[in-house]
């Protein structure tokens, strides 16, 4: 793939356990709205919940947005291989996953296309992750790892993998923990001795969106109601509605993560010191400052939360933006389909590098 | 005749200038054994075709035991017992990963040596291969460490691709990171090299010999005799039919050599390649199974043709370049000429592999007892993508793969788990080789 313009946008590395906590879906919906402004691309999807649906689930997402941001040649060009746990500590299908699977249009086809129906059709993890960073610019990569850290250790530990992060990702954001005054949180908690390694050996800074933060930025019920009513069916608000009884806003620590990661000059919440956070055996986090430490956690600001929850429900519930075609060869740069008017809504904004 | 009699593995029939190894003899076993337990090499080759393949065409939709094949592989059909057909293996960097364009250079460095080849024209750099990494650890028990062969073109210097050099697109071995193992395209050559024909004479020996185009055989007749008159029956059949092979190389040497003089191959050819494509590959796979027989290397290497071949298929009736007709931009009538071209290839291979699975060694086929990967480094010529490689591996490794099946591994799996595979059967035992990520689950059932 050639930028001819340059460096492209931040390409992002997720990883989740897709099905645990509807977070995942709403973070990755934030991404594919960046993505469509051209402030990141997705370049890599993983899940390390052991179940064909967790992936089934992560790569209709993936074609609902290519195929409405780019059209047909988006669908095609665009469907990234879904990578998934074989030993992964969570597994067992949930209803967020299966009600907008199971979904059928009026001829009875599933509503959300995939292509993921036997093992043989998800990726090996860590080649795919691996395999994600060889095609990245140096630093221009960022991790967002919204479930347990079973599979990016997978990745860490292979050959001169360890190296290949520090050339090419500027930033992990984690979706785990609690800096407060919380019990084990739910990622940490589902494989303890692989957060505590990763986080130990990763060689990058890394910044984490703890729980009690998802406690005081929550997704409102009301903007699954009314924001997505551009399309009769859209797999967030089906898997939202699925995954408990509406009306209920969901903790949001993955958007958090998200938004931290890739847009930090606008200091949407505040940082902590530099420090290491450390795992101890039950599965809790503890925060040790130190000027040399890599980790930090984001702390809610109280002067931003409503400039946040409305940025957060602006970019997932966006309507996607069809991108203009890149250009190729044997290919007018004006042409246009007329069958397929991808006129651009909303002009992109410049490529913040 | 049952003897106790024991006859050295490494024995030789020597005469004026020639030392022909012998292939395995039951002679060279104990009484009543039937095979060397644990002495009989495996060996390892990978014979590589260029530019991609037509993927419809190759590809089967089917995981498990095989069934029907594909119309490109259907000339493999006689050997679906003896066959794993791969799905999804990939070679990431054969990918451009920020490089730009240059995928057919990329594709054939990378494809033994797991590298993201330097894209250079003149300073070269890619990594030691696998063959080779093989060849360095059993390569000092037989003569050749290994074996590289090619028909098309072993230019190593230039630029065949895009800014990359010729060194990775005409070479498959890669003895260190800057030294690939150029491949011999003579076929004279190669026998020269196999069988010694030349080392040693004289100028005068050479002129006289070449004057009377004796057969090596007519040097180590004395050696011949004496060696027939202590074998029982099966071992002098065994010995007559490897004999009446090297013959059949030797007469189709000299018959290339004549023809050569009034055939105009339609592309430069150094003396003695036949200008019959066909003949050609016959006639170097045909040395490669004497090679193997008599254990002279178990490490081979066969580019076919170049990566990113323009050669062109008049016996086909297709006059069009190679890789100029699998950009067919979806033409069903280039499509078609790319399938053909693309069954050519394999038609040959199979023919090779009749041959490979004739030879007993033992109880078992020398095919039994080898691992030979047919491959591509491309998948689609067309798209120039690098995963779902087209890849066939032919033969048992020595009763440790299960054949007869399609196996397809999870997508992103780096071919180099294959080749890991297949050097932990050759004997060498690494962590990893390249970008591997673990051996290939599946290859062996039992």
């Amino acid at each position: 793939m050639q930028f001819p313009q340059g460096k492209p946008p931040v390409g992002i590395i997720f990883d989740s356990a897709m099905g645990s906590r509807i977070d995942d879906v709403l973070a990755m919906a934030l991404i594919y709205g960046l993505d469509s402004k051209n402030e990141a691309r997705m370049v890599s999807v993983s899940v390390s919940r052991s179940n064909i649906s967790s992936a089934s689930f992560s790569e209709a997402i993936g074609r609902f947005y290519a195929g409405a941001v780019s059209g047909d040649f988006g669908a095609i060009g665009r469907n990234l291989p879904v990578g998934l746990a074989t030993d992964g500590r969570i597994n067992g299908e949930t209803p967020m996953l299966s009600v907008p699977l199971d979904k059928k249009d009026k001829d009875g086809k599933p509503v959300y296309a995939h292509g993921i129906h036997q093992l043989v059709d998800t990726a090996e993890v860590s080649a795919l992750i691996r395999n994600a960073f060889t095609s990245q610019y140096d630093q221009n990569c960022i991790v967002v790892l919204a479930g347990p850290a079973t599979n990016l250790l997978q990745t860490l530990r292979l050959t001169g993998v360890k190296e290949l992060i520090s050339q090419k990702v500027r930033l992990l954001s984690v979706v785990a923990g609690d800096f407060g005054s919380g019990p084990a949180e739910f990622n940490i908690k589902a494989d303890i001795a692989a957060a505590r390694e990763l986080f130990a050996e990763w060689p990058t800074q890394i910044i984490f969106a703890g729980a009690e933060l998802g406690a005081q930025l929550k997704y409102p019920a009301t903007s699954i109601e009314s924001d997505f009513s551009y399309t009769q069916d859209h797999p967030v608000v089906d898997a939202y509605k699925a995954f408990r009884a509406m009306p209920y806003d969901a903790p949001a620590p993955g958007v958090a993560a998200v938004l931290a990661a890739i847009r930090p000059k606008e200091s949407y919440f505040k940082m902590s010191p530099s420090g290491t956070i450390k795992v101890l055996d039950d599965g809790r986090t503890q925060f040790i400052a130190s000027p040399t430490g890599k980790h930090q956690y984001l702390i809610s600001d109280p002067e931003k939360k409503d400039a946040v929850q409305k940025v957060m429900i602006e970019l997932v519930s966006a309507k996607p933006v069809p991108k203009a075609p890149r250009f190729r060869r044997n290919q007018k740069k004006d042409a246009v389909d007329p069958a397929k008017p991808a006129v651009l809504e909303v002009p992109p904004p410049p490529v913040k590098e | 005749m049952i003897t106790n009699k024991v006859l050295a593995r490494r024995s030789f029939l020597r005469g004026l200038g020639t030392a022909i190894a012998l292939p395995v003899l039951d002679a060279m076993a104990p009484a009543f054994a039937s095979q060397l337990p644990g002495k009989t090499p495996i060996r390892m080759g990978f014979v590589y075709v260029p530019n991609g393949m037509d993927i419809r065409n190759w590809n089967l939709d089917y995981e498990g035991k095989l069934g029907k094949l594909s119309r490109i592989m259907s000339p493999l059909e006689p050997f679906k017992d003896d066959m794993t057909v791969f799905g999804n293996l990939t070679q990431n960097n054969g990918r451009a990963l920020l490089d730009g364009a240059g995928d057919h250079g990329r594709c054939a460095g990378a494809y033994l040596t797991g590298v993201h080849v330097k894209k250079s024209a003149a300073d070269i750099h890619s990594g030691i291969s696998c063959d080779q990494i093989v060849a360095n650890k059993i390569g000092s028990q037989t003569r050749f460490p290994s074996l590289e062969l090619g028909m098309d073109d072993a230019r190593q210097a230039g630029d065949c691709d895009s800014g990359y050099s010729c060194a990775y697109t005409n070479n498959l071995a890669w003895r260190s990171e800057t030294q690939p193992l150029p491949p011999i395209l003579d076929p004279r050559a190669l026998f020269e090299r196999l069988f010694g024909a030349d080392a040693g004479l004289t100028p005068e020996q050479r002129g006289r010999r070449n004057k009377f185009r004796r057969s090596i055989l007519d040097f180590v007749s004395d050696d011949t005799r004496k060696l027939e008159s202590n074998l029982g029956p099966t071992d002098r059949r065994k010995l007559d039919e490897y004999l009446s092979s090297i013959r059949e190389v030797e007469r189709m040497l000299e018959r290339a050599e004549k023809d050569n003089a009034q055939i105009d191959p339609h592309m430069p050819k150094p003396y003695g390649v036949p200008a019959d494509f066909a003949e050609h590959f016959k006639l170097m796979t045909d040395m490669m199974t004497i090679a193997m027989q008599a254990d002279l290397s178990r490490v081979f290497t066969f580019m076919v043709t170049r990566e990113g071949s323009l050669r062109s298929y008049r016996e086909l009736g297709i006059p069009d370049g190679h890789h100029p007709l699998t950009h067919h931009r979806n033409d069903p009538a280039l499509m078609e000429k790319v399938a053909q071209i693309n069954t050519y290839h394999v038609k040959q291979f199979a023919g090779w592999m009749e041959k490979l699975k004739s030879i007993k060694e033992g109880d078992r086929s020398l095919l039994d007892n080898s691992m030979i990967v047919y491959g591509a480094g491309l998948c689609d010529g067309n798209r120039h993508n690098h995963e779902d490689l087209p890849t066939v591996l032919l033969g048992r490794g020595g009763n440790t793969i299960t054949p007869g099946r399609r196996v397809v591994v999870r997508r992103e799996t780096p071919i180099t788990n294959l080749h890991l595979s297949m050097m932990d059967r050759m004997g060498v035992n690494v962590d990893h080789f390249a970008d591997s990520t673990g051996r290939l689950n599946g290859l062996n059932l039992s």
